[in-house]
């Protein structure tokens, strides 16, 4: 069989590697400073854009699609030539794409600080970032597509399937739930309200996890750990059955993340009973992934590449079994909104998608420098100084998580709350917020072990930039293969299967959502927000809030008791977007503003906490929000932002009459000034404060006016 | 596995791998890897078919039994009624429960905790007052008589920002922080009092 020549680019590898490597100590530390933050509040010594809120965004998202995101590109761009024998399809491509992304992250790391965001999580970024964000997604599309077209190989191979899978899904997701209607350039609401709204973001939120930090990572494994292994992977049988199930089940499971909320109880089953089903299709790349290894146990004794693969594909394992497990409603009462959540979230960071980066790369750059790895032994050190900084991460999470859940839930035998000042819960785990810090910083220390590792590995060796290899031409179709063996052989039919797959459990979930009127039945007493509580929810939004505090009370006696009435679905038909929040640091805001509550505070106390919580709560972990009271509230895109809302659906018309939004909105500030010049408190009627202090009075207020909490009871 | 091997291709289809001595599929070498024909494990298949059957059961549970633990308000319900079943009702309380000044050191102490951790949010630790009035000097809005405080802990003044405790602190627990204050916060110099409201006595 005649051979064709053809020559690798390493070129676009070891832009991403490098990138790989800045961006992921960039998100770690960004990590390490808000793990602070929750010890020392005032750390951020009054910087708006140095504060917790602010920062999160750039945690999470830096960490998966800086850090994560070019560690992906690098394991496509190196193994997807090598497996279907062709070069990239197109070097500018490339290019475009590299650098394109590149700038999303440098435009996500100065407006994130900025405190321009569109709250959901990991899909903060605003509408024009969003828009870049699309366009480099099909251009990186379009340049891996057209070499899989151009290939020399009959068939793809299974790490391609699930490049594939990654490409249109993430395509799908970020799409669907990135639709928006601008205000301004910088500023938009997305179409989406309330619990439809919650569920397109938690389709949107669980499938992130699936299809950018799990099935590309998939890809990377089936390609690394045979070649750095030297081993047949375990199962063809198990690759394919394992693929498609993963795929199909994963996208409907989204769910789990809104259990106890106002989502109808058959989605929020259908997301437990997905969820469970998840087990054995995500043990079977662990095990294929592990299986492979069987032979070469003796060279991971040794190989720090080979050490951090094994941990890595283990540490999946552990979280595709926690994650189906706090799927389970009896498990997510308790560990819904507290730090077990992010201990799980980390297994799966720090443990799997961290520990496969660093061994592709611990395996390539000295093949991509031609020369050994500087030094074996720094790196199996690395590898146990990550392994023991997981640990130390993790399980003092777990146990505070737990720790929390139970006193929020303890009753004294009188029948009342054991612990009605949330803070006393806050306070209790504030040891355990020590030693995660301390675990973040053995993790980070290893990545720095890391970086010097791979720096003088480098500059030990020379970088090669084009390999030559050769390999015949593509074969013609063999008769008799069976169907999936066909289908491998066709990769844009394969792509258009995996799409119609992915498809089926989105729409399935969500477009009855919006059909059936029982799903969301209507509260007669849910009026807008006025102008001025409308522009402080958009300052709650940029101040990152959302990142402590929720805003859902759910269906249980020990949070009706603390918060009132638990969260309805018809409550939130004009919130755009829905602020339920996920983590709750602090206590949950849903019925701030409701005067018989137990949380209600007046006017002047949301003041003072603003300005200086410590003043109020010597061990309160807020951190100040100085600037509010010394801004004055922008008002220039306040009618934009009405004529935006009431053509989604708000009706903004009916309920301000014909007044002038701008008279309104100084009317009512107005009284809220003078209402705290009287207490004593020198503030101005146009400060940031006051429009955020009209939105923390206005919340949870609608279904109670007019109800006393009898009626509610009875209804 | 004896009746999946009579459906096997022949073995010219096949290469060993010298390791395991399990069959590697003979045109399946992408850059070098090659796939093993490895059936999926028993166990892992037992373990798919196991979720599978959970799944088909919960969903049965809920849309044709409507069982409890999955119909989220009925769930809701049945814990508040074990919850009023258990707790004792206020009459009962009433019944042992007098109005009158507490001053033994264990009433104190354990009302000094729930001014630190309730009370102290809005009058500050050391009682001197910030949104709340200062409750060291012997001025009072609404009254200086233990029953006249005992009605504000529990009712209220919401217009003033001060929320009703009567379904957060039990009767004791309203007594024993009114006694604190009467006995040991009342007449001590906080660090920054708030000016007098209301009328001395």
């Amino acid at each position: 069989m005649e051979l064709e020549k053809f020559t690798y680019d390493n070129k676009l590898s070891k832009m991403f590697l490098f990138a790989t490597i800045l961006w992921g100590i960039v998100a770690m530390l960004v990590g390490l400073t808000i793990a602070f933050e929750l010890i020392f509040p005032n750390m951020s010594d009054g910087i708006s854009w140095l504060s917790f809120g602010r920062l999160r965004p750039l945690h999470t998202n830096g960490a998966i699609f800086a850090f994560v995101g070019n560690g992906i590109f690098l394991a496509v761009y190196y193994s997807t030539p090598r497996l279907l024998k062709t070069p990239m399809f197109s070097k500018a491509l490339g290019c475009i794409h590299f650098w394109g992304w590149q700038l999303i992250i440098v435009l996500a790391a100065i407006s994130f600080p900025l405190g321009f965001t569109q709250s959901k999580e990991y899909a903060e970024l605003i509408w024009p970032i969003d828009v870049l964000v699309v366009i480099i997604w099909v251009v990186f599309g379009l340049n891996m597509m057209m070499t899989i077209v151009k290939r020399r190989t009959k068939h793809i191979y299974v790490a391609i399937w699930f490049y594939i899978a990654t490409w249109v899904t993430v395509a799908v997701l970020y799409i669907v739930n990135n639709l928006q209607l601008p205000t301004s350039f910088l500023h938009s609401y997305p179409v989406y309200a309330g619990i439809q709204d919650a569920l397109v973001q938690w389709w949107y939120g669980h499938n992130a996890v699936a299809f950018f930090l799990t099935t590309p990572i998939l890809g990377m494994m089936y390609y690394f750990i045979p070649k750095a292994a030297n081993r047949p992977v375990y199962s063809y049988k198990l690759s394919i059955i394992h693929f498609w199930a993963l795929i199909f089940l994963y996208i409907w499971a989204g769910p789990h993340h809104l259990l106890y909320s106002s989502l109808p109880d058959w989605v929020q089953a259908l997301g437990v009973v997905f969820s469970i089903m998840l087990i054995a299709p995500s043990w079977g790349g662990m095990i294929n992934g592990l299986l492979t290894l069987r032979g070469a146990w003796d060279k991971v004794r040794e190989d720090p590449v080979l050490k951090m693969f094994v941990v890595g594909v283990t540490a999946y394992g552990m979280a595709t079994f926690e994650g189906p497990m706090l799927a389970l409603k009896s498990v997510n009462a308790l560990s819904h909104f507290t730090d077990w959540t992010i201990a799980h979230v980390h297994i799966g960071t720090l443990g799997w998608n961290s520990m496969l980066n660093f061994g592709m790369i611990y395996w390539l750059v000295p093949r991509l420098f031609k020369t050994k790895l500087w030094s074996v032994k720094m790196a199996n050190t690395h590898f146990w100084i990550a392994t023991l900084g997981m640990l130390f991460f993790a399980v003092p999470l777990y146990f505070a998580g737990f720790t929390q859940a139970l006193m929020w839930k303890q009753f004294t035998e009188e029948g009342y709350l054991s612990y009605p000042n949330f803070l006393e819960t806050v306070t209790q785990i504030l040891p355990m917020y020590y030693l995660r810090a301390f675990g973040g910083t053995l993790y980070i220390t290893g990545a720095i072990l890391f970086v010097i590792n791979i720096w003088k590995t480098a500059s030990a060796g020379k970088f090669t930039r084009y390999e030559e290899d050769q390999a015949p031409a593509k074969p013609a179709p063999k008769a008799g293969e069976g169907w999936h063996r066909k289908l491998e052989g066709r990769p844009l039919q394969l792509t258009v299967v995996a799409l119609v797959v992915i498809l089926i459990g989105g729409l399935v979930e969500i477009i009855p959502m919006y059909l059936v009127k029982t799903n969301v039945p209507t509260i007669a007493n849910v009026q807008p927000l006025t102008p001025l509580e409308l522009e402080g929810r958009d300052i709650y939004i940029r101040e990152g809030c959302y990142t402590c505090h929720s805003q859902m009370i759910r269906p249980f006696r020990s949070e009706v008791e603390r918060y009132g009435e638990y969260t309805k679905s018809g409550e939130g038909v004009y919130d755009h977007p829905f602020l339920y929040g996920s983590k709750r640091t602090g206590p949950d805001l849903a019925r701030e503003g409701v005067k018989t509550l137990p949380n209600y505070k007046p006017d002047s106390w949301h003041y003072s906490h603003m300005i200086d919580p410590q003043k109020l709560n010597a061990e309160s972990i807020m951190p100040p929000y100085p600037w509010l009271a010394e801004r004055d509230l922008d008002v220039s895109n306040l009618e934009s932002k009405i004529d935006v809302l009431e053509r989604l659906g708000v009706p903004y018309n009916d309920y301000l009459k014909g007044q002038d939004p701008i008279a309104h909105l100084n009317d009512q500030a107005t009284k809220i000034a003078a209402g705290l010049r009287s207490g004593g408190i020198e503030v101005q009627d146009n400060k940031e404060i006051i429009a955020m202090i009209a939105y923390l009075q206005r919340l949870g207020t609608d279904l109670y006016n007019g109800n006393t909490q009898a009626q509610l009871n009875s209804k | 596995m004896a009746t999946d091997n009579a459906k096997k291709p022949p073995v010219e289809d096949y290469e060993y791998d010298t390791l395991t001595n399990e069959r590697l599929i003979k045109d399946h070498d992408y850059d070098g890897i090659r796939e093993l024909d490895n059936d999926l494990p028993t166990w892992w298949k037992w373990l798919f078919y196991i979720t599978i059957v959970f799944s088909v059961v919960y969903m049965i549970r809920l849309w044709v039994f409507h069982s409890d633990d999955l119909v989220q308000e009925r769930e809701f319900a049945i814990e508040m009624e074990e919850a009023a079943a258990k707790t004792p009702t206020d009459t009962k309380a009433a019944g042992e429960f007098q109005l009158v000044l507490l001053e033994d050191e264990a009433s104190l102490a354990s009302g000094k905790e729930t001014w630190d951790k309730i009370c102290a949010v809005c009058h500050l630790v050391d009682g001197g007052g910030l949104v709340g009035p200062n409750m060291t000097d012997n001025y009072w809005i609404h009254g200086d008589k233990l029953d006249q405080q005992f009605k504000i802990i529990t009712n209220g003044v919401i217009e003033k920002g001060m929320i009703p405790y009567r379904d957060q602190l039990s009767e004791q627990k309203r007594l024993e922080v009114i006694s604190y204050v009467m006995v040991k916060l009342q007449g001590t110099t906080p660090a920054n009092p708030k000016e007098p409201q209301g009328d001395p006595y």
